[in-house]
């Protein structure tokens, strides 16, 4: 679910289309925080995507939390 | 006179523990303030997305923000000014913001601004590109904290304004409507929407065509007008109205 990428960050294998899998993983984030409502593109309440910790890298994106 | 004011790269999540303002914010903070002030009014922002790309040091999202504004000439120093010495004083110390000002009118190829524009979203440019550029067409192009990488995006967003034909508007619709359905036309009247399109099928939508309001009712910049992106309703929720309005993650691609 997770790797660790060349800049040594943890980057989602899931891509930027795997809606279920982060709105799970964001439902059960102690750390999970909404990101401004002009940058979230995932319908679920609760989504990795519409994070205030993540990061887009080209094909996914990086969790800033451990 | 009328002028593009973007901004890019301001915002990072914490300072010392407390949340900080994101772009956007700050965009609106400074198109407050010019009405405010009686320099001059002004129009929606817009969010324009930029490459991401590893070699590309960003932020948050790597977007920029622009809004136009019709201002006495008189006011164009105090307009650069003031947003000059609100990004070096609101942006936090590890973010690299850029600020770009440019009289529509007095851009001596609009062509090669869009262009910038439009190269931004695909490939990685330099700070000295920006420059070039700017200085070349008679742009105001200033940095004002970190790197100053911020100066590309900035560059780029008033470009891709120009274009006319990118990015979505920053902050949702409140549309009136009873029981979430409402016409095109009615739509139109409330004065943010120009238009309202069907983009799969290629439909500008008539006055009299019904449309179910979703949650996140916010248009797109198509045409040099506010273009409500609508689609088919599924079968579940057809009725009255052919149409909806797009979700997030339909949006997710403006």
């Amino acid at each position: 679910m997770w790797k660790i990428s060349d800049k040594g960050e943890r980057e989602f294998t899931g891509g930027k289309e795997d809606w279920q899998v982060v709105a799970q993983i964001a439902e059960n984030c102690p750390q999970y925080k909404p990101d401004d409502e002009d940058e979230m593109v995932a319908d679920e309440a609760y989504s990795c995507y519409n994070c205030r910790y993540r990061r887009w890298t080209i094909k996914s994106f990086t969790c800033l939390k451990d | 006179m009328r002028i593009l004011v973007s901004i890019d790269d301001t915002d990072t999540m914490k300072m010392d523990g407390v949340e900080v303002r994101g772009t956007g914010e700050l965009a609106d903070l400074i198109k407050q303030t010019i009405e405010e002030q009686g320099w001059g009014s002004c129009e929606p922002i817009t969010r324009h997305q930029l490459l991401i790309h590893p070699d590309i040091p960003y932020t948050s999202h790597n977007s920029s923000m622009c809004f136009e504004a019709d201002i006495e000439e008189s006011f164009l120093k105090t307009v650069i000014d003031y947003a000059s010495d609100f990004l070096s004083r609101e942006s936090t110390p590890d973010s690299d913001p850029g600020l770009c000002v440019a009289v529509t009118d007095r851009i001596s190829r609009p062509g090669w601004l869009i262009s910038f524009g439009y190269m931004a979203k695909n490939y990685v440019l330099t700070k000295q590109e920006a420059y070039d550029l700017a200085e070349m067409l008679g742009i105001h192009l200033s940095e004002h904290g970190g790197t100053g990488q911020g100066v590309i995006g900035a560059l780029a967003g008033a470009g891709l304004r120009l274009s006319g034909n990118d990015g979505r508007f920053k902050g949702k619709l409140k549309i009136k409507a009873e029981n979430d359905i409402i016409s095109a036309g009615d739509i139109c009247s409330q004065g943010k929407v120009d238009m309202v399109k069907c983009l799969e099928e290629g439909i500008i939508l008539q006055d009299d065509e019904m449309i179910v309001l979703g949650d996140n009712i916010k248009p797109i910049w198509m045409y040099g007008k506010a273009v409500l992106p609508v689609c088919a309703v599924s079968e579940e929720i057809a009725g009255r109205a052919r149409w909806q309005t797009y979700s997030k993650s339909q949006m997710k691609d403006f």
